[in-house]
């Protein structure tokens, strides 16, 4: 029996914790002259026993319930969605939309201001509805400009009104819950590095089509196909349009690997670095190499276009530094998990730190980029 | 119209109107509430627009320092006013705030100044409210409740829009409503009123569930007592007539017990007297009882143990609502039994007349049982009446000079030999034969009896009591004058007697030894404000409402909450036991059944009516089993059909319509089988066709398979092929 009281109470003060954190009302400059104002004819009732001054106090008490009747209604029935982007860049701003719909039958909401709450906090993007008429929805969009890579959690959207006298303000929570991943920010990198980069890896090409001149593969003709590309003598002999397809000359394959093993003090050097790996890896798909991307653990494959370069930024958005005496991913002073393959392509380790006893040479890679390169390469970031 | 004219005019009518409550309430003096008129109009015409008004405006600058001297300048006024003018808070504070209200109105610049103008006008409202009880308040209140509304969410409303707002992309508003935003739409107006509507409800509702509590620390009472005459200790012949033409209202009567009696006229009694020395009319005797209280606020005006007079009375309840008046009399029907009332103490003199120890200082709610005595048989019918000596002692006293009054007394009584029949002789004596007239002056006469009697034989209430009760005593008769009010106006509308100041009058009582004081009324009735017309109807109506506005506003207390209350709870038992009659009554019979049923359970074994339920059941379900068919045929004949039946019934009903052509109707008794039977033996080329049709027409009738269209378009071309039959044969 005592456990299901227990249970009970708690149900209860767990309801009314969720309530108040649902709604809260704070007084206004002129609600709080309101309640002074009030407070005084009360006395002047009281004292006088005028039943006059009750029909006033009366008055003024109603227009404090009548507040506080259409600010819950102004917040009742309220449906907020928000629509957030898969992935954004951190320091580019983003435009990031809210759905707000009234859902009540006949009364429209008025003088709605909507605020996002993050990690607890209250945060006004300067989002005002001042009517909102029944049944309807309306679309609010603001810019929002991450400044540090990771998750951004968006707890849900307060919404506040002041209506209808302006004595208080009403707020209510509406719990959509969102996440959005920021990558690291996309920089330009060195035209003579790009260079060196690409001269460095030849011979480690994959057979893909592409333009060239070796064939690569035939297929049926489909509407937007170069017409030059037609093979005519296939065509000829099968009666259908047949397209030839040609193998990429110039195509290597690239693989990034990037060490997350950093002290605290080199926290600013590894954050440049992975925004030197993600635009690394932004210019890499530019140019149409298929790359890879190893980050600790974390292995992207290798891949082309914009969707796998999405998940090679998801992979260095999430990406965390881990301390060297913490370091549980590489013991006997491993910087980098390379994979043991003979075919792995061009491979370009990016370490942001290394202890002064280890040698870099011991990266089996193509290319290292260690911290003095790094600074350099990313001084300007 | 923009917010923000909308927000300046609401402003301003909402002063004029807090200023109108001050105004009506005669606090404000016209060197003030002129220019402060003039103000207010002014800034009304140029927030409103007009072009004159705003131009001439714009050219009248003021410099800030100004506009603080005049500040200063009305807080020294303030101060002259406090310590020598009016040497009152109140009065001296109102002055003070319409100054301010004047100087504000003319600054309104930013927006901390609009709310200074309310914080003035919420003052001046309190004021008005502080300064009267009249039911002009209650209009003003809710105009100034209305613009409250308005002006606070107008206030809101163009606050939000000077405000930054962000990129709103509007999806699925309607063109209309981004007209809303910053202008006067046709809905923000109902919208508006709407809630200001709903904000008089909830004021009503919680002026009266608010709990009345007064201290009275600080309570200071304002207003005039109403001057009223003829009920102090010694009143002069014929001054009653100088407020014979006043028309306040002096109190307001109801008579909740007596909702269906005629309410022609009311005697409330004041003062009696029983002293005449020739020119006024005086108390031989001071003394007075208090009352003893029998319950909170009641007190019997009877002396405990006493009993009643050996009379037939007949008991008469008055609710009655006194205005303040400068004299400490309490007035009711003659003769008061019970008073209610808060009252600290209710006393009574020696002659009936109910007093409080002091002037009421505001207006007074009592109710009054009264026992109005009848003349019983015995004194009506006896030759001689045997009057104790108290009463002779003290009712049968002249004037010296009164040989006139008392030979004209007799003259009268000569015909007559009981001493009530000589009481009406006297009574219609002067009803016939003397006029009423209130131009009749004889405060200044010597002998003003004389002068009424002999000379100008003219006069008013007072003079014909006073020549009764003269000529009553000159035979012998004990009687005294009684000063009061005659209630004759009754108000329709609020069911209830208003008295006014014309109604004071003087009666008489004459005292008869089984029946007590009886009222006597020698002065003929006078039709003076009997008005029938729509204004009067109009005055009335607005009587009745301020009589109204009086009792649940002005007078609304901690016992009216507990009364409504107690009603609530007597109302909702009174439900309770209506609803439990119903269920009860309706629950009768079916117990009774019960009641039977179970009693029959006991009587048979044990089994038995399990067994009679079963073949009850069983019977039942038999029952329907046989009547399926008539079931359904009532059902097919009664409940509609359904659309997709249509068609084949309409195709059946134009084949038999082609049969008929031919000759072959359709008896209301032969079913569509029996039909087809006899068309094929009697024209056996169509027999097929029919009986097909008649298949189809069964299965689209009355099977739960609805027929396709295939099998509709073959109906149809059967019922072709019978037409093309039809015609052949022709």
């Amino acid at each position: 029996m005592r456990v299901v009281l227990n249970l009970h109470a708690s149900s209860v003060f767990s309801s009314l914790r969720g309530l108040s954190r649902r709604r809260s009302i704070r007084l206004t400059p002129e609600g709080t002259r309101f309640l002074l104002f009030t407070f005084g004819i009360g006395l002047a009732a009281i004292n006088t026993g005028n039943n006059l001054f009750y029909l006033l106090l009366a008055m003024m008490l109603s227009l404090i319930v009548i507040s506080g009747l259409l600010s819950e209604h102004c917040l009742r029935r309220l449906e907020i969605r928000r629509h957030v982007p898969d992935l954004i860049m951190a320091n580019e701003p983003t435009t990031l939309t809210l759905s707000v719909s009234n859902r009540h039958r006949h009364l429209p909401s008025f003088s709605l201001r909507v605020l996002d709450v993050v990690e607890g906090q209250d945060v006004d993007r300067g989002l005002a509805i001042h009517l909102l008429p029944a049944q309807s929805s309306i679309l609010l969009s603001y810019p929002l400009l991450a400044t540090k890579r990771g998750w951004i959690r968006f707890e849900g959207i307060r919404a506040q009104t002041l209506f209808p006298f302006g004595l208080f303000l009403k707020k209510g929570f509406y719990a959509t819950e969102a996440h959005l991943l920021v990558s690291p920010p996309i920089k330009p990198l060195a035209l003579r590095f790009m260079d060196e980069l690409v001269s460095e890896g030849q011979g480690e090409s994959l057979s893909r089509r592409g333009h060239g001149t070796q064939l690569y593969n035939l297929r049926l003709y489909q509407p937007g196909d170069d017409s030059r590309s037609i093979h005519w003598m296939t065509t000829a002999r099968t009666s259908q349009l047949i397209v030839r397809e040609t193998e990429e000359e110039d195509q290597r394959r690239i693989l990034i690997v990037l060490s997350i093993v950093a002290p605290d003090e080199s926290e600013p050097l590894f954050e440049r670095s992975v925004t030197f790996v993600a635009s690394l890896l932004w210019q890499l798909t530019e140019r149409t190499y298929p790359v890879r991307l190893i980050v600790g653990r974390e292995d992207s494959g290798l891949g082309s276009g914009s969707a796998h370069l999405f998940a090679m930024l998801r992979l260095l958005a999430l990406c965390e530094r881990h301390p060297p005496e913490t370091n549980e991913i590489n013991h006997g002073g491993e910087y980098l998990s390379l994979p043991h393959e003979t075919d792995r392509g061009y491979t370009v380790a990016v370490v942001p730190w290394s202890e002064q006893a280890a040698s870099t040479s011991a990266i089996q890679a193509d290319r290292v980029l260690h911290a003095a390169q790094l600074e350099e390469l990313t001084h300007a970031f | 119209m923009p917010f923000d004219q909308a927000f300046k005019i609401s402003s301003i009518l909402l002063a004029i109107i807090a200023f109108s409550g001050l105004v009506f309430a005669q606090s404000v003096p016209f060197w003030i509430a002129i220019p402060t008129a003039i103000i207010l109009i002014v800034t009304l015409c140029d927030a409103g627009g007009i072009a004159l008004v705003r131009r001439a405006m714009a050219q009248v600058t003021v410099s800030p320092t100004i506009w603080n001297v005049l500040l200063i300048g009305a807080f020294v006024i303030f101060l002259i006013d406090l310590t020598a003018v009016s040497q009152d808070l109140l009065p001296a504070g109102i002055h003070f705030l319409v100054m301010l209200l004047g100087i504000k109105l003319l600054t309104l610049q930013q927006r901390c100044d609009y709310r200074h103008l309310y914080a003035i006008s919420l003052m001046a409202i309190l004021a008005s409210a502080a300064l009267t009880t009249d039911a002009w308040y209650l209009p003003i209140f809710l105009l100034y409740l209305l613009g409250a509304v308005w002006t606070l969410l107008l206030y809101h409303l163009t606050q939000e829009t000077t405000e930054a707002s962000a990129v709103i992309t509007p999806t699925s508003m309607a063109a209309g409503h981004a007209t809303f935003l910053g202008r006067i739409t046709q809905r923000f107006f109902w919208l508006t009123n709407g809630i200001a509507v709903m904000t008089v409800g909830l004021t009503l509702a919680i002026f009266f569930v608010i709990p009345r509590i007064g201290a009275g620390v600080l309570q200071k009472t304002h207003g005039e007592a109403l001057r009223t005459t003829g009920f102090s200790d010694r009143v002069d012949l014929g001054t009653i007539g100088s407020v014979k033409q006043d028309p306040q209202i002096v109190m307001r009567v109801e008579l909740p017990d007596q909702p269906t009696v005629a309410k022609d006229r009311l005697h409330l009694r004041g003062l009696a007297y029983d002293q005449y020395n020739g020119r006024s009319w005086s108390h031989s005797g001071t003394r007075r009882r208090s009352l003893s209280l029998v319950a909170e606020g009641v007190f019997l005006a009877r002396p405990a143990g006493s009993r009643l007079p050996d009379s037939l009375s007949v008991p008469i309840r008055q609710d009655i609502l006194l205005e303040t008046l400068d004299t400490p009399v309490l007035f009711a029907a003659p003769f008061a039994e019970l008073v209610s009332g808060d009252f600290l103490a209710v006393q009574i003199d020696g002659m009936s007349g109910l007093h409080l120890p002091l002037s009421p200082s505001s207006r007074a709610r009592y109710s009054v049982t009264s026992q109005v005595p009848q003349l019983v048989a015995g004194d009506q019918a006896a030759m001689v009446l045997a009057y104790p000596d108290s009463i002779r002692s003290r009712y049968l006293q002249v004037p010296v000079e009164s040989q006139q009054v008392a030979d004209l007394a007799h003259r009268v009584v000569q015909q007559v030999s009981t001493p009530f029949r000589q009481t009406l002789a006297i009574q219609q004596h002067l009803l016939d034969n003397y006029r009423y007239s209130l131009e009749a002056d004889t405060a200044t006469l010597n002998h003003p009896l004389d002068e009424f009697l002999f000379v100008r034989k003219t006069g008013y209430c007072e003079h014909y009591a006073t020549a009764m009760v003269m000529m009553l005593r000159t035979i012998g008769i004990p009687a005294r004058l009684v000063t009061g009010f005659l209630a004759t106006e009754w108000n329709e509308f609020g069911g209830y007697f208003t008295v006014r100041q014309r109604d004071a009058h003087a009666w008489v009582e004459v005292y008869f030894p089984q029946s007590g004081w009886i009222t006597m009324d020698p002065t003929p009735s006078v039709s003076a404000a009997a008005g029938t017309s729509r204004w009067e109807s109009i005055r009335r109506f607005g009587e009745s409402f301020r009589l109204q506005w009086d009792r649940l506003f002005v007078r609304y207390s901690g016992k009216d909450q507990l009364a409504v209350v107690h009603e609530v709870r007597e109302g909702s038992d009174a439900l309770r036991e209506r609803v439990s009659s119903w269920i009860s009554a309706l629950s009768a019979p079916i117990g009774h059944v019960l009641t039977r049923l179970a009693r029959m359970s006991r009587i048979v074994q044990p089994g038995v009516l399990e067994c009679i339920t079963g073949v009850v059941v069983v019977g039942l379900a038999l029952l329907l089993l046989m009547l399926r068919d008539r079931i359904g045929l009532w059902a097919s004949m009664h409940l509609s059909i359904a659309p997709s039946q249509h068609a084949i019934v309409q195709l059946y009903a134009r084949m038999l319509r082609t049969l008929e052509k031919k000759g072959l109707s359709k008896l209301p008794a032969v079913t569509a089988a029996e039909f087809a039977r006899q068309v094929e033996r009697k024209w056996g080329a169509a027999g097929p066709v029919v009986a097909d049709v008649t298949a189809l027409y069964h299965q689209g009738r009355f099977s739960r398979v609805p027929l396709l269209p295939k099998e509709l378009s073959r109906a149809a071309e059967q019922v072709g092929r019978l037409q093309s039959l039809l015609r052949a044969t022709h």
